[in-house]
């Protein structure tokens, strides 16, 4: 490619006063690299040394080595708030990518009017984390809210969607597969991607809508959708907001909706306990770490690169 | 670029960079060592829960102090209940607590323990000498006093007669009823209304219930040493207590329950005119009766024989005047809090929202003036007098959890999804686990 070429050839030279540059270069990077190190890694490396300690916010933090991590073996709260955490990140993010996927292949076949659908679809994924509509969230499926009033008006009888316990978790898969637009913005750009020759010569040959969607889209889309899969798995591992609105700061009824970093919350500035929370919040960083490793590892056998 | 000489481009990098710098670091300077009593303008930061009601009345209070002071500004932070403690506990943490807290008996000890408030025995300005001595006790331990009593109230049911009217079912007399009666004249009105009005809130949407419950069983829920003292027997019995009212339809369904327990004091099932009764503190009758527009009744929790005498009840602190140990202005704080505690003028406008004085001067003077909803709460104060119980020991560290985990308990047992003994066992494992 030329442009790599060039690039080399630049490399090369080392032009005078390069070196002059470079430190332009940095101190314009300044402002953010503080920023780094004094909001993001700071904090960090504070909270790695925290998750050794008994810290109570007000006094000093006590060194207590890996005391820490060995009580969440036996924290029983803890270990439901891992169970709905895993069941709200492995039900809603496939659920939200199939139907991104739907409707980026419905959108891109040319509906009139595109540009607007495109943007209805994707409005809902800059409000999902919203404080604003988890406070909705909790007004549309309350005992008095939208859903039941729809079906009072087909006589079925609502309930009170958010405060039981064997519902609440399920209407924030709802919002988070709500939230469909990002992936599948993403998904049109990646659709865009493939060459119209295949399906032209699909087509030659015979092949029907879903025999093309499964021998061309699909296969030539899995880069895309790889990458939709890791930022969505991340992203539902930290959602905290949508629970915390939604169940009142609770986690409640009955710890339903307890997620993991609702937990940690709860702990660090409800209890405070904040040398546990930082241990649960290393213990977030490596299960994510896990997850996302994992799914670099199992993509050599289902994602298809073409080139 | 090319163009700009080096020096130059260094000396704007530089320059950007120091801004920044000096941006960041004016966060944690702002106010510095500028204790100022030499008449300089000091700004006292105030924060409190309560409805609107409180806020409006507790503002007025402020406007008067600044009329009165004007080196004095005092910027008042007030929110729900529920998110109260967390930002709380987040202001703290980050070395920006409010000058003035209003702090309850569940979070005193925490913020105390840890050095957190100030010892008001030693704050300048601040004078105790026309409270009520028994009402001081409850903010001082450890030789210090780290809350000064704001209030007194008692946990108490409260009627909508209006609710009992549609009903056809007559107010008992609360002197003689017992946890049968209630039961029973609840699941009448939810039975007469068809519904329309559910007979009362439910029991442990708070630790205050089970607290009576053990009272009255000669138990209580803290002892005097800072542990547990109620047993998984009477817990498993006041659990059941709560399924019987929700058999005979006593109580809203589960899932109302689970809902206000969240829901704001204006937002709640009672305030919104859906039940008949409830379990209140006795100075949230004013709130509530601004937010129903009702005359509300306040009655004596039931006793198990039908004796009031036997109830349980005493005389809490409300709530507390706190003041940040690490306040800039301790000596203004201190001052402010002393005009709260002990100025008529002030007692003239906050009446007994927050329960009935402890300052007995203050109290006699504001007496005639109450409101009919502010003389009913200090008209119950007075009549229960002779019927109180041994005070009731103040929460260890840790003990502020309680209220939380008695809710989710509480659903547990609503949802069918713990047996009652299953549940007593549980909370109190893990109320122990939370004290310290």
């Amino acid at each position: 490619m030329s442009a790599l070429g060039e690039l080399g050839s630049l490399r090369g030279k080392k032009p005078v006063g390069q070196k002059k540059d470079n430190l332009a270069g940095y101190l314009f990077l300044a402002p953010w690299l503080l920023g780094l190190f004094l909001i993001t890694i700071g904090p960090m490396v504070a909270s790695l040394y925290l998750s050794f300690t008994d810290y109570n916010l007000i006094q000093a933090p006590k060194w207590i080595g890996l005391e820490n991590f060995t009580r969440m073996l036996s924290d029983e709260r803890l270990h439901n708030s891992l169970r709905v955490t895993f069941t709200y990140v492995f039900v809603s993010v496939p659920l939200q990518l199939a139907i991104a996927l739907l409707l980026a292949v419905v959108l891109d076949r040319g509906v009139r009017g595109m540009a607007f659908y495109r943007s209805v679809f994707y409005l809902p994924s800059l409000l999902g984390s919203s404080v604003a509509i988890a406070i909705l969230w909790r007004q549309v499926f309350g005992t008095t809210g939208l859903l039941n009033q729809v079906l009072d008006v087909f006589g079925i009888e609502g309930k009170g969607w958010i405060s039981d316990p064997s519902t609440a978790l399920g209407t924030l898969v709802v919002l988070n597969v709500w939230t469909f637009g990002s992936p599948m913005v993403i998904f049109l750009a990646g659709l865009r991607q493939i060459p119209t020759m295949y399906y032209e010569a699909a087509s030659v040959d015979g092949a029907g809508v879903l025999r093309r969607f499964f021998s061309i889209t699909l296969p030539l889309l899995t880069p895309i959708i790889f990458f939709n899969l890791v930022l969505q798995i991340i992203h539902a591992f930290q959602s905290f907001t949508q629970a915390f609105v939604v169940s009142g700061g609770s986690g409640g009824p009955s710890d339903s909706t307890m997620f993991f970093t609702l937990y940690l919350y709860d702990r660090g500035f409800g209890n405070f306990d904040m040398g546990y929370a930082s241990a649960m919040a290393w213990f977030l960083l490596v299960i994510i770490g896990v997850f996302t490793a994992a799914n670099f590892f199992a993509s050599k056998y289902w994602v298809f690169y073409d080139d | 670029m090319r163009h700009i000489p080096r020096g130059l481009r260094a000396l704007t990098a530089a320059a950007v960079t120091v801004t920044l710098l000096a941006a960041s670091a004016c966060g944690g300077d702002s106010g510095g060592a500028s204790s100022s009593a030499d008449g300089g303008k000091v700004t006292l930061r105030f924060t409190w829960w309560g409805s609107d009601t409180r806020t409006k009345l507790t503002q007025q209070v402020i406007d008067a102090y600044q009329k009165d002071h004007p080196n004095v500004t005092i910027k008042g932070e007030f929110g729900e209940w529920s998110g109260y403690w967390d930002k709380l506990a987040t202001t703290v943490a980050a070395n920006d607590a409010p000058d003035i807290i209003q702090m309850d008996e569940k979070y005193l000890r925490e913020y105390a323990d840890r050095g957190a408030l100030l010892d008001l025995k030693k704050a300048d300005g601040l004078d105790t000498g026309k409270f009520e001595p028994d009402t001081l006790g409850a903010g001082e331990f450890d030789g210090g006093l780290y809350g000064l009593n704001a209030g007194i109230n008692s946990f108490a049911v409260v009627v909508n007669p209006a609710a009992f009217k549609t009903a056809g079912v007559a107010i008992p007399d609360d002197k003689t009823w017992t946890w049968d009666d209630f039961a029973k004249t609840a699941a009448e009105i939810t039975t007469k209304t068809g519904g329309k009005v559910t007979g009362t809130g439910a029991l442990g949407t708070n630790e205050a219930g089970l607290n009576l419950w053990a009272r009255q069983n000669g138990e209580s829920l803290w002892t005097k040493d800072g542990k547990l003292g109620v047993s998984p027997e009477k817990t498993t019995d006041f659990f059941k207590y709560i399924l019987k009212l929700r058999d005979a339809k006593a109580i809203p369904s589960a899932e109302a329950i689970s809902q206000d327990m969240n829901a704001s004091l204006d937002q709640s099932a009672f305030a919104t005119g859906k039940l008949a009764m409830s379990f209140i503190w006795s100075n949230q009758l004013v709130a509530f009766s601004k937010a129903t527009g009702q005359q509300l009744k306040l009655l004596r929790i039931p006793s198990p024989d039908g004796q009031a005498a036997k109830n349980g009840s005493y005389y809490k602190g409300s709530m507390f005047w706190s003041i940040s140990a690490r306040s800039k202005h301790q000596k203004e704080a201190a001052e402010f809090v002393n005009y709260l505690a002990n100025n008529t003028a002030a007692g003239d406008v906050l009446l007994a929202e927050r329960g009935v004085p402890p300052n007995t001067e203050v109290r006699a003077e504001v007496t005639p003036k109450l409101k009919p909803e502010d003389a009913a709460t200090a008209k119950f104060i007075q009549d229960i007098k002779q019927d109180l119980g041994d005070p009731s020991p103040a929460p260890p560290v840790g003990g502020g959890q309680v209220e939380k985990i008695i809710q989710r308990y509480t659903t547990e047992v609503l949802f069918g999804r713990q047996a009652p003994d299953a549940a007593a066992k549980a909370f109190l494992n893990e109320v122990n686990g939370e004290l310290k």
